[in-house]
């Protein structure tokens, strides 16, 4: 397929005053998994903070395009509604707010977004039966707090779980790998490629091969210093998982 | 500037221009010895530095309202116009309109064999001496608010459950206001539990004018005997026009349990005082409340606790939202006296600020005169968690639909400190909508006393 699905052209964003993304140019098509890696601090959690719109963040330039839409002037909420998701690197706890109200809440004001009438209490119960069945989460956890006193592996499956409830268009994937053991590893990679069609796209960041063993990648890119400096196929990962990023910061810093 | 005592020379003047309003012997008595005090306790009065100034008795009563001496009647009979319309509450409902005491038919009908709820100018010749008692007990504890409460004290409200008696059902005291001219009401409430007994106890506030000005003083007693529960649960749903001044004098003997809880959804100023004596041993205190303040409103609980028994425990919970230009205090005073060994006493006070101007005052305090004691305090002032925010905005929930779940979370543990539970779901609804600015919302309150 050669329709665009985000377009990100120079992207420029930083904290603060201090730039931390300088011009990423990045091109998703629907159908297409791609890995972003880098070393720590290149702005791959800038970059899907950015993208999500992050309030921390403040872009200083270029644009992001997403099916059509002008993603950056959006709120965290409409780029939801549009089709954006975000897997947190670390899940936010709201303690008081059970996942059931909140996934209520979320799913309604979706339905509300497309002037569809909310979802029947029966309906509702379904959807998150089925939903949970994706990633194995446990039916106790509904009654919890959002998060609260959830497991590492918990809270990574609560988020691929939520994914699930809200179809996204386009999910970035923000180190889901971290923190989880192989077993849960499995289990969250395994619910990603389920939800995975023709239509949708992923963006996996990782400082790691092994989330790739799992989550098949069509495009591999480094991130350094706020940009993407090399672009390539699965192979590069593996490359990077010999070699380390020594020679990809060699290559950049001399030039 | 007029010196703090000023403040009450108005009804220290009324007092020699009018006779006691009390209608029996009883309340002519406490009238009696309120106006002995007044002078006095006017005289000694000191304003708490830590308080907000407009909540000080002086501030509050300063504005010359008019007192109902006359016993004019209200023109509405208010049994018939607000009845209990909610059977699952199974409420014992009674009616104070301003200041009068208006029992429902259902009240009278349903009573429990060993539970009296009746005016205090109604008490039977058999209890007499036991409201007697209480209330003097809190005019000696008390100050100037107290002896002016006394001192014009027309009518009130005596509970009494006997030995032994579990009163299941809740009893409903729906405090109307609806003055038509600026007026002071003079409120008075006695609890007592006697040995072994429990009582449920629901107080409702319900202003029905934001137009004329009114101070409510509403003066609380409630003895819990030795073996004996009580839950007090007091709601304000009141008016910008509504000053309140509300005081509670608990005491508690051995192995009793006390729990207050309070929600203040509407009002104007509202301050709450929580004097509680644990006098016994093995007691159990839990005292919590929330305030959800917006506009120019004004809601403070000031509490001191003094544990005398030893091996009690005591709970404190009190949290405010603040919106607008609205303010917050809280003051808690711990006191452990010399020989209450083992006490186990726990302060928390959590507070949000919502928008730039409002503003909150906190002084936690504790006094303790024991060894091996447990106490802690804990006061935070702070502001809506960014990060959830923007957590449930990436999952489509819109900014303030996200802020309104986040403050209802906020609340979420005092609310359940109601071990009642068909009121504590009403109560998570009646936060919701004053949250989210549905109208009017006592609509849904079990109780419905404003339905006909």
């Amino acid at each position: 397929m050669s329709q665009e699905l985000l377009k990100v052209t120079d992207l420029r964003a930083g904290i603060e005053g201090k730039e931390i993304l300088r011009g990423i140019n990045l091109t998703i098509r629907p159908g297409e998994v791609h890995a972003i890696m880098g070393p720590n601090g290149s702005g791959k959690s800038t970059l899907s903070g950015v993208l999500a719109g992050d309030p921390r963040f403040t872009v200083t330039g270029g644009s992001a395009t997403f099916h059509g839409v002008d993603l950056l002037s959006l709120s965290p909420e409409d780029r939801s509604h549009e089709g954006l998701f975000l897997s947190f690197q670390y899940p936010v706890e709201i303690p008081g707010v059970t996942m059931v109200n909140f996934m209520r809440a979320a799913i309604n004001a979706k339905r509300k977004y497309f002037n569809q009438e909310p979802l029947s209490a029966g309906d509702f119960l379904k959807m998150m039966r089925q939903k949970r069945a994706v990633v194995e989460l446990d039916n106790k956890l509904a009654s919890r707090s959002v998060n609260e006193g959830f497991s590492g592996g918990e809270k990574k499956r609560n988020e691929i779980f939520q994914m699930a409830v809200l179809e996204p268009k386009l999910s970035i994937l923000d180190e889901t790998d971290s923190g989880l053991d192989i077993d849960a590893l499995r289990i969250v990679a395994g619910g990603v490629n389920k939800l995975k069609t023709e239509s949708n796209a992923t963006i996996v960041i990782t400082h790691y091969q092994r989330l790739l063993d799992y989550i098949k990648p069509d495009f591999v890119h480094i991130l350094y210093k706020g940009r993407i400096v090399y672009s390539g196929g699965p192979e590069l990962a593996l490359e990077l998982e010999e070699k380390g990023y020594d020679w990809i910061k060699q290559q950049v810093d001399n030039q | 500037m007029m010196t703090p005592a000023k403040a009450f020379d108005q009804y220290i003047d009324l007092c020699g221009q009018f006779g006691a309003p009390g209608a029996s012997p009883l309340l002519q008595e406490i009238n009696g010895l309120g106006r002995s005090m007044l002078a006095e306790a006017a005289k000694a009065y000191r304003p708490d530095p830590a308080e907000i100034d407009t909540l000080r008795p002086d501030a509050m009563f300063a504005t010359d309202y008019g007192i109902n001496l006359m016993r004019v009647g209200m023109p509405v009979d208010p049994a018939a116009t607000f009845r209990c319309g909610v059977p699952n509450l199974g409420s014992l409902l009674a009616i104070v309109a301003n200041d009068s005491f208006h029992p429902t038919e259902a009240l009278l009908r349903n009573m429990p064999e060993g539970l009296t709820v009746c005016s205090l100018n109604k008490v039977p010749a058999g209890l007499q001496h036991v409201a007697s008692q209480v209330m003097r007990e809190t005019l000696e504890g008390g100050g100037v608010a107290e002896a002016l409460n006394a001192a014009f004290l027309a009518d009130g409200v005596f509970i009494h459950a006997a030995a032994g008696v579990k009163v299941d059902k809740v009893i409903q005291i729906v405090n109307i206001s609806a003055p038509t001219v600026p007026m002071l009401s003079l409120r008075r409430v006695v609890i007592v539990a006697e040995e072994g007994a429990s009582l449920r106890v629901l107080l409702c506030d319900h202003s029905q004018t934001a137009a004329t000005p009114h101070l409510n003083s509403q003066l609380v007693s409630v003895r819990v005997a030795e073996n004996a529960a009580v839950e007090l649960y007091d709601i304000e749903e009141d008016t910008p026009a509504t000053n309140r001044h509300w005081t509670l004098d608990a005491r508690q003997q051995s192995h009793s349990s006390l729990t207050v809880n309070s929600t203040c959804l509407h009002g104007g100023l509202s301050a709450n005082r929580y004097n509680i004596n644990v006098e016994g041993d093995y007691a159990e205190t839990s005292l919590s409340g929330l305030a959800i303040c917006g506009g120019e409103q004004t809601a403070a609980n000031t509490v001191t606790l003094t544990h005398s028994g030893k091996h009690c425990t005591s709970r404190q919970l009190f949290k405010n939202a603040l919106f607008d230009n609205s303010r917050g205090g809280f003051g808690g005073k711990i006191i452990v006296r010399p020989g209450a060994m083992f006490t186990d006493a726990e302060q928390t006070n959590r507070n949000l600020l919502a928008d730039d101007n409002a503003r909150m005052t906190a002084a936690p305090q504790l006094e303790i005169y024991c060894d091996e004691v447990k106490c802690s305090h804990g006061a935070t002032t702070g502001q809506l968690d960014e990060r959830a925010l923007f957590y449930m905005q990436t999952r489509g929930i819109p900014a303030a639909e996200a802020r309104t779940m986040l403050t209802q979370a906020f609340m979420v543990d005092v609310i359940d400190n109601i071990s009642f539970e068909v009121l504590r779901q009403r109560i998570h609804v009646l936060v919701e909508k004053r949250l989210t600015g549905a109208a009017a919302s006592c609509d849904t309150c079990a109780t419905a006393c404003h339905t006909s």
